[in-house]
């Protein structure tokens, strides 16, 4: 089935009124996620933005239409992990799914999706990356980027400041865990983005990861509208690569032979707008240097764009 | 779950919680059917699940819409207006 | 036929999670708990544990797999120790309240600072008011019997919380003792399969489970989870009338009174110091001295009612902790005591002890001079509100 048909056809699994900022493609992430894994799903979303816009529901009633829980921050992944035991246990199978943002992933859920990743647990986790804390304002994270503007990496009058650090290289140390399936996707990109949940769902043994890059309009300064343009430029500079690997077999999914300048991207997010050009030279550097790495990784495909 | 059971001892939610979203709108897309190419970018994007296809025209649903213009801003053919929503 | 057979607290634990046949097993290996993981594991490799286990790298995810598996429906087993159950504090707590009827037995250890692997339930009992179930017992049998009769008091339908079952690390997990194991086929008589009717993740029967909640609910689910708690004392009972009338033994329920009948004093423990003080009572008996031991099994739900009957018959009693309650100057089971005392209808003199910390051995030495103390203070009518530290004499040590 092709992405329109299926989201045409497919019954929306979330609540039609969570709320989520207006133009969030994090929300779109979420009800094509649904969409394609249907009604035989768990659902566990931790603490973050879908939790706080009412996706595990309010005072008795739910924000979903399959089984939807809030795990903890950090056990996300053992939650899962039981809830796949308890199943197994019975008989019974489910998609088992975190749906969960980068603070309860990359920082504080880290050690228990490790520990599920290296025990083969079968679960579906799906990170939704906009780079920090936003459901509380936008404190940092460890998957911001470098120079970002964050409530707890704050910027001075006169523009200094900003977070010291690069963001760690998340679905890369998901892919180095050895786990069945790794991709990262895109909310601007979804027929790709549909095929690797898909993929996802055909694990049998173990971890499937996916991360998702989904800029913040509130938290990093982006219009509305341009919620998806500026998502589909992270991928088009290069900022953030779509691949996927099995094991330790990488593919690129959508090669980027030609990448637009870094500035295409970082200029539409005001959460850089203090940096001057070597500061976002930098994070075209790093782009290009984990670019290179992940087609190191390729070596031999047809994909080395 | 029988009705004795609805005497909750967890926190437990049953039946769908709906936000009135499309309250939030100050303006609202409107599709030109004329020049429409019936591509469909509109439904893939909408946040909101919003777009619906029937007889293969794409037909917005604004109950739920807050009107973010996604789908303005993504289609080929520019053929979504976004106009500001009247007082309500 | 039950049988007959020698093994250590660990073993007892282990074998009772094996009898219970809980689905779901997830735990982390932590002194003096760890040996309970290995058996666990082993009988699994002999093919003789049907449950689905975890191998976690923590104490942290071990509980939230139980939570996750819970929630599924499954019948839930762990154990843990000391800093392993301060790890899971954040996971432990919420399992209490979501009313998840998980059974942990914890191998009670001293909390560091100074650093220690050795016995002591400050552990278990610096979480006391996290809502689960606590049971503390004295000697291997009660472990098996005990770690058995969780099950069906945490998943019985007036319950559904989960509860732990409390021994002392080393003294009990690596002491070896005549135990009488019940036969597969009695246990599951006694124990029918776990059916989580109040919440089930299920996409057949698809909720949300902990929505956000405003505080309005909040209490409304406290105020029920509170009522759980009480109810517990009544299933306890009841459970274990149930099981003496299979296996032919009671452990007496939330408290068990020793040679109450006529004493005119009383010494109060909990977990395996009991037997010590049960030697320390026929010695005193033998030379006149009417005096009686309460041990509480149960110390969450608290049997206020029980302790308040057991204690306000006597001329005064003293209290035996093996921890301390930082700010009181005395240990937290007479700060228990103390506060069900508060609607008898007199107060009695009372003595605070504090006693082997960190493994320490509490002798009869020490709990009969623990116990003159008492005696003579109520005698002189008087309550000592500090703890008097049991010391053993060290050689060279001045303390």
């Amino acid at each position: 089935m092709n992405a329109l048909d299926l989201l045409a056809e497919r019954e929306d699994m979330i609540s039609p009124g969570i709320s989520a900022c207006v133009g969030c493609n994090v929300e779109l992430t979420l009800r094509i996620v649904m969409k394609v894994l249907g009604p035989n799903t768990v659902l566990a979303i931790p603490p973050g933005c879908m939790g706080g816009v009412g996706v595990v529901g309010w005072n008795k009633r739910s924000g979903a239409k399959v089984p939807v829980f809030f795990p903890l921050l950090d056990n996300t992944a053992s939650m899962l992990a039981g809830i796949r035991l308890a199943y197994d246990a019975k008989g019974k199978d489910a998609n088992i799914v975190a749906f969960a943002g980068d603070g309860a992933t990359v920082d504080a859920g880290f050690q228990a999706l490790s520990g599920v990743a290296e025990r083969g647990d079968r679960i579906i986790y799906i990170c939704y990356d906009n780079e920090g804390y936003m459901n509380t304002g936008y404190q940092r994270s460890s998957s911001t980027s470098k120079g970002s503007w964050t409530s707890t990496t704050p910027v001075s009058k006169d523009g200094h400041g900003g977070k010291r650090q690069n963001g760690k290289d998340f679905p890369m140390i998901m892919a180095m865990h050895d786990i069945p399936y790794v991709a990262t996707a895109s909310p601007a990109y979804v027929p790709d983005l549909i095929r690797k949940v898909e993929e996802a769902m055909k694990v049998r043994d173990g971890l499937a990861y996916i991360h998702v890059y989904n800029p913040c309009l509130t938290g990093w300064g982006i219009r509305a509208e341009e919620s998806i343009s500026v998502a589909r430029l992270a991928v088009k500079t290069r900022y953030f690569p779509l691949y996927e690997a099995r094991r330790r077999e990488f593919r690129i999914t959508v090669p980027v032979p030609k990448p637009l300048p870094i500035e295409n991207f970082t200029s539409r997010i005001k959460k850089f707008s203090h940096l001057g050009p070597e500061a976002i030279a930098d994070l075209g550097k790093l782009a290009e240097d984990r670019y290179a790495f992940l087609q190191s990784l390729c070596r031999g495909k047809d994909n080395n764009a | 779950m029988n009705e004795a059971e609805k005497e909750y001892i967890s926190p437990v939610g049953e039946g769908l919680y709906s936000a009135n979203t499309g309250d939030w709108r100050t303006q609202k897309p409107e599709i030109d059917q004329e020049t429409c190419s019936r591509c469909g970018t509109c439904l893939i994007y909408c946040p909101t699940s919003s777009v619906r296809r029937a007889d293969g025209r794409f037909i917005i649903n604004l109950s739920f819409c807050k009107g973010c213009g996604v789908c303005a801003a993504e289609c080929p053919n520019g053929c979504i207006a976004m106009t500001r929503e009247a007082k309500r | 036929m039950s049988e007959i057979a020698v093994m250590n607290g660990n073993f007892a634990a282990a074998t009772a999670a094996r009898l219970a046949r809980p689905e779901v097993i997830a735990a982390y290996p932590i002194t003096p708990q760890t040996p309970v993981v290995e058996y666990l594991t082993q009988f699994a490799a002999e093919g003789n544990l049907g449950s689905k286990m975890s191998e976690v790298e923590s104490e942290h995810s071990a509980m939230s797999i139980l939570s996750g598996a819970s929630m599924a429906g499954a019948r839930c087993y762990t154990a843990t120790s000391s800093q392993g159950l301060a790890l899971m504090y954040e996971p432990y707590f919420r399992a209490s309240t979501l009313r998840l009827p998980i059974v942990m037995n914890i191998v009670n250890r001293e909390m560091i600072s100074p650093q220690s692997v050795w016995g002591g339930p400050q552990d278990s009992l610096t979480l006391r008011d996290a809502g689960w179930l606590q049971i503390y017992v004295e000697d291997n049998q009660e472990i098996l019997d005990t770690t058995i009769q969780a099950f069906r008091i945490a998943e019985d339908q007036r319950v559904l919380l989960p509860i732990n079952v409390c021994y002392d690390g080393f003294y009990l997990s690596h002491m070896t003792e005549r135990v009488e194991v019940p036969t597969q086929a009695q246990v599951d008589g006694f124990l029918p399969p776990y059916i989580a009717k109040h919440q089930i993740l299920d996409p057949a029967r698809p909720m949300a489970i902990d929505p956000l909640t405003s505080g309005y609910l909040v209490m409304e689910y406290r105020k029920k989870h509170m009522a759980a708690q009480a109810a517990a004392l009544g299933v306890l009972a009841e459970v274990d009338r149930e099981y003496e009338s299979l296996t032919g033994r009671s452990w007496g329920g939330a408290i068990a009174s020793y040679r109450m009948e006529d004493a005119e004093y009383a010494v109060v423990t909990m977990g395996s110091v009991t037997g010590a003080c049960r030697e320390m009572i026929d010695e005193k008996r033998s030379r006149g001295i009417r005096v009686g031991l309460v041990k509480i099994r149960c110390l969450r739900p608290f049997p206020r009612e029980a302790v308040m009957r057991a204690l306000s018959t006597v001329k005064g009693f003293g209290v035996i902790d093996r921890n301390v309650s930082f700010g009181w100057n005395h240990g937290i089971v007479y700060q228990e005591v103390k506060a069900a005392l508060y609607g008898a209808d007199r107060i009695v003199p009372s003595v605070p002890f504090i006693g082997g910390l960190g493994g320490e051995d509490i002798t009869m030495d020490l709990v009969s001079t623990a116990c003159d103390t008492m005696i003579e203070a109520v005698d002189a009518g008087k309550t000592i509100h500090e703890a008097v530290w049991l010391w053993s004499p060290r050689k060279g040590v001045k303390l």
